[in-house]
């Protein structure tokens, strides 16, 4: 499913736009997690993940990134975009068992990646070499449940097992570096047995290379990421976690994404 | 149906069940937490050490991996003590387990004042927590046999399973007659003013209540209940429908057990007479012999008896009868 960057980054670009219509909607929404997550979720389901995966969104509060790209992608229905947050359809805000696209969601955070190894377990049970790619975000690793199942992982040689980590530095009560200190990330993972890549996380190219790289470990993509985008429209705002859009910051937001089409 | 008391016991019935399971079904496999030969379940990592995964301490991580792999088709049976199955890994169960209505198989042992170990080893509260989340079907068992049938039973049950079990010796409660039926409450003696509704362990201290009871003049109907949800109520409003009063036997907290459960259909059902829940009376106990907790905590025969006489309505104290102190080996008899 390999696509060009430049193509790749407009669906991302595209993504966003989508995001900000479906989030400007219902007034507010998740949407600082749509600006930086969305070249990582690109690069998985626009590249990456084969029939056969199997992909945990471990941050249910990302599926508005994933319904956003998955149609630009279009692996979701486009129509489907006006029914997001509508009561009664299953495009709900926070992801769920009703949600399309996604193997597994986990609204109470950092669920996710022990469920991957459960799914990575059982295809190595299989015999089969079906890859399982969990999508995390930093907030998560505040979760002892995390580090659980890293020491699992590790322990077990799950080499088919890849966690991508969205370090947005965002959570509800301001910066993670403001709640608590997470860091030095990418040097905790290697000490729990992963292999752990540091990179940009809206650099496609980044994102290809650390997905594609051989390692007899599980592995887990440091992408550094921002929950505003660049967007001057929202560069001063201080809660990215959960946004208020009204319709001229709407259009605001909607402008200066495409100007970058 | 029943077996005379004092009981004759079965080791390991569980580990030797799943074993057998495991022989016949490779998609049965089996999760742990660093109590491998305490859950007996020793026997299949022996056997099938493939199938076997020992999380460690971690039960967060445990449940979610149960969870991935049944989602993969497989079928998880994940076995440690009900206080670590239930109350540590809460949410886990209820959103990565009972939600998506996935076939883990919950096995939670040393239930209730089983364990000699205090407050956090005895799972008082399991029931209560498992039965509360939608899905969950949750299974008490008192008798060995039943013990190795329902291992097979479960297996293809929809959705999640918790199952307490007594470890180490279990009683041969029942004699061939009787057959486990997960849908199905057992009617032990229909008739009576009184009602007794027991499960698990307090199946054999039910019947000697019953027993001294009628021995003193009380007729009581006795009721098993091996599952608590989904709860038998056509079965148990056969039993409980026409009675004068009624007791309720657990090995559990009275909050959120079968008590709670019993009450519910009672007042659901109009059945306006009055209600004895028997179990742990709303207090964390403390460590102790089982026999020494059984009796302290009052879930003994004399408790259920003194209960069943009161109800009656019969004046003065119940009759003096032979009480059971102590636990031999090899053979169960209840306090």
């Amino acid at each position: 499913m390999s696509r060009d960057v430049e193509e790749l980054s407009d669906v991302a670009t595209r993504a966003r736009i989508t995001a900000v219509d479906m989030v400007g909607s219902v007034g507010l929404g998740y949407l600082g997690q749509v600006f930086s997550s969305a070249e990582i979720l690109t690069a998985l389901m626009g590249h990456y993940l084969e029939p056969g995966d199997r992909f945990v969104l471990s941050p249910s509060h990302y599926v508005t990134a994933m319904y956003a790209v998955a149609v630009e992608l279009g692996q979701l229905e486009r129509q489907l975009v006006s029914d997001y947050g509508r009561d009664g359809s299953p495009m709900e805000t926070i992801g769920s068992e009703l949600t399309p696209v996604v193997d597994f969601t986990c609204g109470s955070l950092a669920q996710g990646l022990s469920v991957g190894i459960g799914y990575a377990l059982a295809g190595r049970l299989a015999g089969n070499r079906a890859r399982t790619v969990v999508f995390g975000s930093d907030g998560e690793v505040e979760e002892g449940q995390t580090w659980e199942a890293a020491m699992f992982a590790a322990h077990h040689g799950l080499s088919d097992l890849t966690l991508t980590l969205d370090c947005n530095d965002s959570q509800v009560d301001g910066r993670v570096s403001s709640v608590t200190t997470i860091e030095p990330l990418a040097d905790k993972w290697t000490a729990f047995g992963w292999t752990a890549l540091e990179i940009d996380g809206h650099d496609l190219g980044q994102l290809f290379d650390a997905l594609e790289a051989e390692t007899d470990r599980p592995k887990v993509i440091v992408a550094r990421t921002t929950p505003t985008a660049g967007l001057s429209a929202i560069e001063d705002l201080d809660d990215a976690h959960f946004m208020k859009v009204d319709e001229p910051l709407q259009s605001a937001m909607v402008d200066e994404l495409a100007g970058r089409l | 149906m029943l077996r005379p008391a004092p009981y004759e016991t079965v080791l390991k019935p569980y580990g030797t069940a799943l074993l057998d399971l495991a022989r016949r079904r490779d998609d049965v496999v089996c999760l742990g937490a660093d109590l491998t030969r305490q859950t007996e379940t020793d026997l299949f990592r022996d056997s099938f050490p493939d199938r076997f995964f020992n999380a460690g301490m971690a039960e967060a991580n445990l449940m979610g991996m149960a969870a991935g792999l049944a989602r993969s088709g497989l079928r998880p049976f994940v076995n440690t003590f009900g206080v670590f199955a239930t109350r540590r890994p809460y949410d886990q169960i209820a959103m990565s387990i009972a939600y998506p209505n996935l076939p883990v198989r919950l096995v939670g042992f040393m239930p209730g004042l089983s364990s000699p170990g205090g407050p956090s080893h005895q799972a008082i509260d399991d029931v209560a927590l498992m039965r509360s989340l939608p899905n969950m079907t949750v299974i008490d068992v008192a008798d060995a046999g039943e013990v190795s049938d329902v291992v097979e039973m479960i297996v293809d049950l929809e959705g999640p399973v918790y199952l307490r079990l007594k470890r180490g010796e279990i009683p041969v409660i029942f004699d061939e007659e009787y057959s486990l039926r997960l849908e199905r409450a057992t009617v032990l003696e229909p008739t009576g003013h009184i009602a007794i509704v027991a499960s698990g362990m307090m199946l054999a201290p039910a019947i000697k209540a019953q027993q001294i009871a009628r021995d003193s003049g009380v007729e009581a109907a006795l009721v098993y209940v091996p599952v608590i949800k989904p709860l038998d109520r056509v079965g148990l409003l056969e039993a409980i429908g026409h009675s004068r009063g009624v007791v309720t036997a657990e090995n559990h907290s009275v909050v959120g057990g079968l008590g709670s459960a019993v009450a519910e259909v009672m007042a659901e059902e109009g059945l306006g007479v009055p209600l004895r829940r028997i179990g742990v009376q709303d207090v964390f106990a403390t460590a102790g012999s089982r026999p020494y907790l059984f009796k302290k905590f009052g879930l003994s025969s004399r408790r259920l008896a003194e209960a069943v006489w009161e109800l009656s309505g019969a004046s003065g104290p119940i009759p003096a009868f032979d009480e059971v102190t102590e636990e031999k080996p090899g053979i169960h008899e209840p306090v």
